[in-house]
Order: structure tokens, then C-alpha cells, then sequence
């Protein structure tokens, strides 16, 4: 990670991406879940996503590093809805703001998509579109995967692409506006972003224990006591002890999917998890 | 089983392409409506292939994968329900699906494999983008999928030459606590990239923040589910908002730049 690098070198704004760019951004970010992995999620795939654009804009080698650094912090959104993020963070790289400012509207804008993203496209698309082939195909009918793939992508692409250059444009017209107190602007993203983050916690975190301590015919089930105390209260430990070591004592975070493979291995052998 | 060469090669083939439409490209490619059909007409069963192939769709409509959860794979359940029903002649569409579980289950250890193998790596993708190598976080991508593709088609191909018992006893290769234990440091392993975003973005104003988007989350979940994150941002924007205006606000007097840095209030 760049570390403390909290703003650009060459802060020209850079030219204005073209149609061809935000394009080509939007169909790498159909891989976006390349390269998904537990600790940061989608987010080397995002950096993929978004390499033409950054290219373009950080002329600069050094510059180009610090984005693609900041880019690859934790990242996870709906892949379907993710080019609106793209959006607005490109028209941020592009006028060169702080890093600070880029990294809490990125937060703060992957989080609230999902739950948008599955109601629109799982919980109604999938059903309508999946209901009217599998009935199709059931009935022997060879139209039927066809009418589910035709049906599902005109949604997906259009959506896909359409975001994509809505959201670049509203960016970099809100940008002047925004840029004008971008320290104030910064302070606000950040508090929504660790807001988010918060919020993340709880919600991603579904680590809990089965574990009972034996009690004659009422053994204590400990999940329920500590669901008493405060629910997700596990997830919160964790991320917070994470969080110390990785400031306080310099633990880097392959030290820390270490600790935690041993914590998950060890827990399921005991009967923890 | 008495496929021949070319057949096995195609279903091998779909399933690597599809294992990586799962997560990746149309994400729709992948349903057991589209692979259903395609592994039948390979293996010259189109019929059997569209029953199977809509009957586990519609199954599948009531349990998406929502929120991050794996449920027992449905590429791999798709394609060996279709090439089980083919080849023992199963017209029962539930029956198929049972015997495919083992390779259903196959397919979520495979990801669970994938998505644990690459958290590591993350680093590796710091040190590229730290030398503005983006050839290396693409080929880091591609190797990614590739990987995941391969295992399924692995799987598939086992299951195919060996038929149904192999699924069974791969399964059992490892005892389930090492899965049940690496599906659990796997959902911790997030913990990690929260703790590393917290490290750059929690300065000492933000920490009430944190705790209140966490105690939101709690409150909204059980109401709410997967749309709690929306209604969070919306509070969040709200004070967000606020805050701007009152910072902007204060600019305007000109209070803050007397008071500098140095926050003397």
C-alpha cells in the first residue's frame, strides 16, 4: 500500500476520459469478480476495471501507483450496478482530487448498492425471466434458455453501460461544486464512508459460534448470550482486534489471514465454529 | 460411463466457462435453464436436458445467492443432475439433483479453495501496484478465473470418467471440520480488509461514527435485510450533509482559518 501518500503530484486536472475509455471500462467491468477473494473481495477487480481510465489520467508513474494502491483497498458492490461507482471515482481521479476524498466516496458509494442491485436483478429479474423459460423448457420448448438469456442481458448491459457514462457525466459536473470546499467535502464523505464501514461490519459479518457449554438439561448456548450483550458482537471483536495489530503492532494483513486461517481452523476442530 | 471423447471434452469445456460466467461476464450463462439444455445436447439428450435444466431453475428461484452465501454450487449441480438423468436414464428431475450433490458439494469447496488461495495474494497485488505494473494486476485477474475454471472442469471431468462415486469419496478426502473450519476463516478473512480500510480512513473525529453505522446495522438488519445498507446511507447522508454545510458555514466566517490547524477550540 502507498501508505501516507494523501494527494496526487501532478495535480492538473487531466483531460476528459472519451466515450471509447468509459466504454471499454464498462466491459472489463464484466470481470470484475475475476479475482474475488475473501479479505478484499472484488477489489483487485475493480482496479482491473478501471486500469484503462487511470492510465489516461496519471500520466505521472508515481501518481499511477498511489491511484492503483488506493484502489485496491477492501472493495465490494453489486456487479451489476458497479459502474456507477466507477463513475464518479474516475470524474474524482481526473480532476486529481485528495485521496482521502476519492477513497470515502468509493466507500461510500459501493456499500448502499447491493441491497438495490438484488432487488432489482435477483429478486425481479431472475424470477420473471427464469419463471417464463424454465416453464418454456419444461414443455420441451428449445426457445426456452434463449428467451432467459436474451431477456436477463438487454436488462444487465443497458443497465451496465448506461450507468457507466450517467454517472461520469454527473460526476464531473458536480466536481467543481464539490472541489470548491474539498476539505469540508472530504470530512462529510469520510464520516458516510466509516459510516458505511460500520454498517459493514455488522452486515458482512456472520461469523458466530455453535458451541454449548454443557448445563444438565439446559445447556448454555453461547451465540445466545452474547447475541444478549449485543448481536454481531464477534464480527466487531474480530475487526477491532484486527484493526489494533495491524496499527499498533505492524502486522500486515497476510500475518493477519494467517491468524485468521489458524483462529478458523482451530475453532472448527474444538467445536467453536 | 459410455461417453465419447468429443462429448467429454465439450461438457468439460462448458463447465470451465461457466464456472467462471458464476461470478463473472453475463452471470447469467450459468443457470441450469442455459447449461441444462447445452450439456444435454452434447451428450444427446436435448429433451432430458431442458427438464432438468428448467425444473432446478425453478427450484433455484426461491434460494439466490444472496448477501455472499454459497449454497451447494449450482454450475456443477446443474451439469451432473443433466448427465446423471442421461445416463441412468432418471426421469425423476428431484432424483437427479440428489445424486449431484456431492459434486454440488465439490463445486463450494472448489470457490471456498479459490476465494481463500487469493486473499493472500492481495499482497501480491500491492507490490504490482505499488511498481504501476497494471500487466500484472490483469494477468492476476485472468489467473484468478482460470483457476477457479479449471477446478470445476476438474471436477466435472472426474465425475464423468468415474461416474457418480468418485463425488462421494472426494468429499470425503478431507474430514469436514477442515472445511467447516476454512468456510469459517473464510468469513472472517473480510475482517482483514475492514481493519486495513479502517487503518487509512478512522482519523480520532470518525470513531462515533463507526460505532453508529455498526449499531444501525444491527437495529435494521432483522427488519430490514439486504436493504439496511441503503437506509443507513441515507442517515449517513443526512448528517453528512449537515456537517458540510455547518463546516462550510464556518469557513464563511472566517473562524477556521484563525483557528488554523492547531484546532484550539
Amino acid at each position: 500500500m502507498a501508505s501516507n501518500v494523501t494527494s496526487y503530484k501532478n495535480l492538473t486536472p487531466a483531460n476528459q476520459l472519451d466515450k471509447k475509455v468509459l466504454n471499454q471500462m464498462a466491459w472489463r467491468s464484466l470481470f470484475l469478480q475475476g479475482s474475488f477473494n475473501y479479505q478484499r473481495m472484488q477489489a483487485a477487480g475493480w482496479l482491473y476495471s478501471i486500469i484503462p481510465g487511470l492510465k489516461k489520467i496519471h500520466t505521472d508513474k508515481d501518481d499511477l501507483a498511489t491511484s492503483m494502491g488506493h484502489n485496491l483497498e477492501f472493495f465490494n458492490t453489486h456487479p451489476f450496478l458497479v459502474t456507477f461507482v466507477m463513475g464518479i471515482v474516475l470524474s474524482l481521479e481526473q480532476e486529481k482530487a485528495d485521496i482521502p476524498m476519492i477513497r470515502a466516496v468509493r466507500v461510500a458509494a459501493m456499500g448502499p448498492l447491493g441491497g438495490i442491485g438484488d432487488a432489482i436483478f435477483w429478486f425481479t429479474l431472475v424470477p420473471i425471466s427464469a419463471g417464463i423459460s424454465a416453464n418454456l423448457a419444461l414443455n420441451g420448448s428449445i426457445l426456452g434458455p434463449f428467451v432467459f438469456l436474451a431477456m436477463f442481458n438487454v436488462v444487465h448491459f443497458g443497465v451496465r453501460y448506461w450507468l457507466m457514462h450517467w454517472s461520469y457525466k454527473m460526476g464531473t459536473n458536480a466536481i467543481e461544486a464539490l472541489t470548491r470546499n474539498a476539505k469540508e467535502f472530504t470530512r462529510a464523505a469520510s464520516i458516510l464512508g466509516v459510516l458505511v464501514v460500520g454498517a459493514l461490519t455488522s452486515l458482512y459479518g456472520g461469523t458466530s459460534t455453535v458451541l454449548e457449554i454443557p448445563n444438565g438439561d439446559s445447556p448454555i448456548i453461547l451465540q445466545e448470550v452474547l447475541d444478549g450483550i449485543m448481536p454481531k458482537l464477534i464480527p466487531l471483536g474480530l475487526t477491532l482486534l484486527l484493526y489494533w495489530l495491524i496499527k499498533n503492532k505492524n502486522w500486515s494483513a497476510v500475518k493477519c489471514i494467517g491468524l485468521v486461517l489458524v483462529l478458523g481452523l482451530l475453532g472448527a476442530l474444538v467445536g467453536f465454529f | 460411463m459410455e461417453f465419447n471423447f468429443l462429448q467429454i471434452l465439450l461438457v468439460v469445456l462448458v463447465t470451465f466457462v461457466a464456472a467462471i460466467d458464476q461470478f463473472n461476464f453475463l452471470e447469467s450463462f450459468y443457470r441450469p435453464i442455459v447449461i441444462g439444455p447445452i450439456v444435454g445436447a452434447i451428450l444427446g439428450d436435448l429433451n432430458t436436458g431442458l427438464i432438468i435444466g428448467g425444473s432446478y431453475e425453478l427450484m433455484m428461484i426461491g434460494s439466490m445467492p444472496v448477501g455472499g452465501a454459497q449454497p451447494p454450487n449450482a454450475v456443477i449441480g446443474g451439469i451432473m443432475a443433466t448427465v446423471f438423468a442421461i445416463s441412468m436414464k432418471i426421469t425423476d428431475p428431484q432424483a437427479a439433483l440428489g445424486i449431484s450433490i456431492p459434486f454440488a458439494l465439490l463445486g463450494q469447496y472448489a470457490v471456498i479453495l479459490t476465494f481463500t488461495v487469493m486473499s493472500p495474494l492481495m499482497s501480491k497485488a500491492d507490490a504490482m501496484a505499488a511498481e504501476a505494473n497494471t500487466k500484472g494486476i490483469e494477468y492476476l485477474n485472468y489467473f484468478a478465473m482460470g483457476a477457479l475454471g479449471l477446478l470445476f472442469a476438474v471436477v466435472v471431468f472426474l465425475g464423468l470418467i468415474f461416474g457418480q462415486a468418485i463425488g462421494t469419496t472426494l468429499t470425503e478426502v478431507l474430514p469436514t471440520w477442515v472445511w467447516t473450519g476454512l468456510g469459517a476463516a473464510g468469513g472472517m478473512m473480510r475482517f482483514v480488509g475492514f481493519a486495513v480500510l479502517m487503518k487509512v480512513m478512522l482519523s480520532k473525529d470518525y470513531w462515533g461514527f463507526y460505532f453508529a453505522g455498526f449499531a444501525l446495522a444491527n437495529i435494521t438488519d432483522s427488519i430490514l435485510g439486504g436493504a439496511s445498507l441503503l437506509a443507513i446511507a441515507l442517515i449517513g447522508i443526512a448528517i453528512a450533509i449537515y456537517d458540510f454545510q455547518m463546516n462550510v458555514k464556518i469557513k464563511g466566517l472566517g473562524l477556521a482559518s484563525k483557528g488554523g490547524d492547531s484546532d484550539g477550540i
